[in-house]
């Protein structure tokens, strides 16, 4: 219930003016932001990953400080130097990774940090337990205060988490991709009680990029783009596709040279793949597609639609449900990553500091690690220096890899040239099929570009490419064909990129729109199956 | 930071870390010092402080001075022998990342088997202690593939099993003694005498080498230090055993045997303690006589901590330990120092100069902080 009607700043519960905030990599994840909160109502921020809205969200919790710009709270300048700070200040934050310590009770959860104590030593649980209980009344949020947190459904924890912050005296909650681990069923009850808290005069900020959740509960949105604002707008004044044009977009086009694709045989042949998570949300269903000797083909999405589970499904991270993987007619689902890689696969890793290097040794031992017991690189028991140095030396000339020598330490290094150390490693040692999982993600534009180019070289020179990123500039400018995923399936499958617009691909990246059956398995580059 | 520089701070550090120790150690020394006036304790505390710190090389008498003594050189580099074993056995399984305490217990029953190799097997002189040595590193590699296998396979800690491990050999040694090998006309338990022919020699026959059981162990030992630095950096298995420690997803993904190389790890972590054990038997004792778990597996992990976790280092480590231990001992003996208070000096001095190596992290973090904030502030550069 907004209670006050006037305008001016009193208008707002929260202010951030022209927030700017460039982490210590360099990467500016927002630029001169300005985001503003009603009391009582339901804001969406919105905007594809990488758009910058966890960051500005994170320096309103308190867990980031922006590097210039100010916050105010109910009328007041604040520095939120932790989220203490916040917390003391009304705002709570609900984590798309619930933070609950899954060995204690619900009620357990709900007093971290607050116990309430018996003569001064002993914790009250049963002062918890109703303390639990009054809360979950209250908000009309059902939870089982005396269950352990880990024999709870997610939803559930979903509800304890927001009771959390609410007991903590929250009146904005924020809340970072709420739906994302629910179920249908479980995001309608949550719809219902984010209204019932709305009508209690509670804010909200709602995280999401999905379309028609937006639609059905915000009253306002902010879309945000490349760390931009993109503007603020009256939820029911504006469409679907509106919101779909300003959330995905492209910067001015850099036009990378290309020669026409001549696909030659298939290389990687993907039937049926469904995989189940441990929630028991479908994350791939029925994903069947070719990839050829000689053509890039790109998966485009919305971050969260399957693809890291897709990736996963290929070099063996994690084992689908139903469904079959080939490389050149053998099997790979469920080998070990050795044989995978002898069968010529390559993987450029979404996750480049936990699978991509060893960030406290060397260089040199970071690009031989998957060849190090080749017989060029062994004499006998042991290493052959020489030739080992020579490869190194010779990577780093070719991926041009700014460092000191090679025996710096990889952890060392920017962004950009540990991303090329993973590169030279997996481009060099001859392989048949490139799977490269968000490459240039977080990285400076020139390493950005040479990666680029190094897959369409690579590509025409008969080397079959899957790429996924959703960065929309890159999958349309180096993929010959595209599938784009949405929801775990294939919505739309373009032999040609050229003619895409960014109109097109965002109407199917958010679910507005979906190809035919036949129309997707046209990617299936045989016909019998 | 360039190479020079980053030399420097190591040095000064752990100088630093030594004066700081020391300083503490003075302080517990003082405090505990017989005599009734301040001058007088004062006295004994230097005292006290001479006989640890030039003690284990030098004899110090009021007639004669203060004079180099080769006698203590040879104690302390035979000291040495054992926890060199140890030292590189620990380095192996630790810088694959697995906390296997195994050492301990590894060094009791290989000298254990190697004494009963040199008792029961008549072989001839020379083979037979190299033969029995074998034997003694081969029975513990093998026992260690019980905590590695358990833990490749069924994710159970190598840390506790390991350590469980310990006292397990040590009690069926000493049911096995008890029971069966003792020599029963002797006055304590142990062991019939082993063969003369198993004795590894010393390494120069005269009454100094001899009596400080300075014997060609040590030689094995430093050889040992070579072989273990040249496996674990100029070959494929200790590359794959590092490059595990550092980061086991990263080595997975690479398409390294990740299971296999940490129960190889282990097993050799095992041959090493098992093997060291038998030199320090046949080298210093001619009949088995441990009832209970030696220290040298513990002392081994002091020693890889210090040396972090690099082959090499080993024996500057382990001669450390050897000093300090000897020095502590001659403070005990010569200084009037309770003989507690000589284990809680040594743990200040150990934890200074294990602290130091915490630091070392801490710097890392600022050199990476430092690295960072050079490219944002190039990158602002060239936005701006």
């Amino acid at each position: 219930m907004p209670d006050e009607k006037t305008s001016g700043p009193g208008e707002y519960v929260v202010q951030m003016k022209q927030i700017t905030k460039i982490y210590a990599n360099g990467a500016a994840a927002n630029r001169g932001v300005d985001f503003n909160l009603r009391r009582g109502e339901i804001h969406a921020l919105m905007g594809e990953n990488g758009a910058g809205k966890s960051t500005l969200m994170k320096m309103l919790f308190g867990l980031e400080q922006p590097t210039s710009g100010e916050i105010f709270v109910n009328g007041e300048k604040l520095v939120l130097s932790s989220p203490s700070v916040a917390i003391a200040h009304g705002i709570g934050m609900v984590h798309q990774h619930f933070m609950l310590v899954p060995s204690l009770s619900v009620a357990e959860n709900m007093v971290l940090g607050m116990v309430p104590h018996k003569s001064g030593i002993f914790i009250d649980k049963a002062k918890a337990v109703e303390l639990t209980r009054a809360y979950s009344e209250k908000f009309n949020l059902h939870v089982d205060p005396e269950a352990k947190v880990m024999d709870i459904p997610v939803g559930m924890k979903q509800k304890v988490e927001i009771l959390k912050a609410l007991v903590r005296g929250a009146r904005i909650l924020i809340m970072d991709e709420p739906t994302a681990v629910l179920t249908t069923q479980e995001t309608a009850e949550l719809f219902v009680e984010l209204k019932n808290l709305k009508k209690q005069g509670y804010t909200i900020v709602f995280i999401s990029h999905k379309l028609n959740e937006i639609m059905e509960i915000t009253d306002r949105l902010t879309i945000m783009r490349k760390g931009k604002s993109m503007g603020v707008y009256n939820t029911k004044d504006v469409t679907k596709e509106e919101i779909s044009r300003l959330m995905v977009g492209r910067d001015v086009v850099l036009s990378l040279q290309k020669d026409k694709a001549v696909p030659g045989d298939t290389v990687l042949r993907v039937r049926h793949l469904e995989y189940i998570n441990e929630w028991n949300k479908k994350m791939l269903n029925d994903i069947s597609f070719d990839v050829r000797r000689g053509e890039i083909l790109g998966i485009a999405g919305v971050e969260g639609n399957g693809q890291k589970e897709l990736v996963d499904m290929l070099f063996n991270f994690n084992t689908p449900n139903a469904g079959s993987a080939s490389v050149n007619g053998k099997s790979i689902l469920g080998l070990p990553q050795q044989k995978i890689r002898e069968l010529g696969v390559a993987l450029v890793p979404e996750d480049r500091m936990l699978y991509g290097i060893a960030s406290g040794a060397s260089i040199e031992e970071n690009v031989i690690s998957d060849r190090s017991g080749e017989k060029r690189f062994n004499k006998g028991p042991l290493f052959n220096m020489k030739a080992i140095h020579a490869e190194a030396d010779r990577l780093i000339k070719e991926y041009t890899v700014l460092c000191k020598s090679r025996s710096q330490q990889v952890g060392m290094l920017s962004g950009g040239n540990i991303q090329k150390v993973v590169v030279a490693r997996e481009f060099s040692n001859h392989p048949i099929l490139i799977l490269a999982d968000q490459p240039t993600r977080g990285i400076d534009v020139g390493a950005t570009e040479f990666i680029r180019k190094k897959l369409v070289e690579l590509s025409r020179s008969g080397i079959a490419v899957l790429l996924v990123s959703a960065d929309l500039n890159e999958v349309m400018e180096l993929s010959d064909s595209l599938i784009v995923m949405h929801n775990g399936s294939i919505a739309a499958y373009f032999e040609d990129t050229a003619g895409l617009t960014d109109e097109i691909m965002g109407e199917y990246m958010l679910g507005l729109k979906k190809q035919s059956a036949e129309e997707v398995r046209r990617v299936c580059h045989d016909q019998e199956t | 930071m360039t190479r020079k520089r980053e030399i420097r701070f190591i040095i000064i550090r752990s100088l630093v870390a030594i004066c700081i120790a020391l300083l503490v150690a003075t302080l517990l020394i003082f405090i505990s010092a017989g005599g009734d006036t301040f001058h007088e304790k004062l006295e004994a505390t230097g005292e006290a402080l001479r006989q640890m710190l030039i003690g284990p090389l030098f004899r110090m008498s009021k007639k004669k001075g203060t004079s180099f003594e080769l006698k203590r050189l040879a104690d302390i580099l035979a000291a040495m022998i054992p926890t060199i074993f140890t030292g590189l056995s620990v380095c192996i399984m630790f810088s694959a990342n697995q906390f296997n305490l195994g050492a301990e217990g590894g060094i009791m029953l290989g000298a254990f088997v190697s004494a009963m190799v040199a008792i029961y097997v008549p072989m001839p002189a020379g083979l037979h202690a190299v033969v029995a040595v074998l034997i003694g590193g081969a029975v513990v590699a093998i026992l260690m593939l019980l905590p590695a296998l358990l833990k490749t396979k069924l994710s159970v800690s190598e840390m506790v099993c390991s350590l469980m491990l310990n006292y397990i050999i040590m009690y069926v040694i000493k049911f096995l003694m008890n029971t069966y090998l003792a020599d029963k006309s002797r006055g304590q338990i142990m062991s019939y005498p082993f063969r003369e022919t198993s004795a590894i020699a010393p390494i120069v026959n005269n009454t100094t080498f001899s009596g400080a059981k300075l014997t060609w162990g040590f030689v094995v030992a430093i050889v040992a230090v070579i072989l273990c630095g040249l496996f674990m950096y100029r070959s494929r298995w200790g590359y794959a055993i590092r490059m595990i420690g550092i980061n086991q997803a990263f080595a997975g993904y690479s398409g390294m045997k990740v299971g296999s190389v940490i129960v190889l790890s282990q097993v050799l972590g095992g041959f090493l303690a098992g093997a060291g054990g038998g030199v320090e038997m046949l080298g210093r004792y001619t009949s088995f006589s441990w009832s209970a778990l030696p220290g040298y597996g513990w002392t081994g992990i002091t020693i890889a901590i210090l040396a972090s976790n690099n082959p090499y280092m080993v024996p500057l480590a382990a001669f450390f330990m050897a000093y300090l231990s000897k020095g502590c001992d001659l403070m005990a003996t010569y200084a009037k120092v309770p003989a507690q208070l000589i284990d809680i000096i040594q743990g200040v001095i150990f934890l200074f100069f294990a602290a130091e190596q915490f630091l070392a992290k801490y710097r890392q973090k600022l050199v990476v902080k430092s690295a960072e904030e050079e490219i944002a502030r190039l990158n602002l550069n060239k936005e701006g």
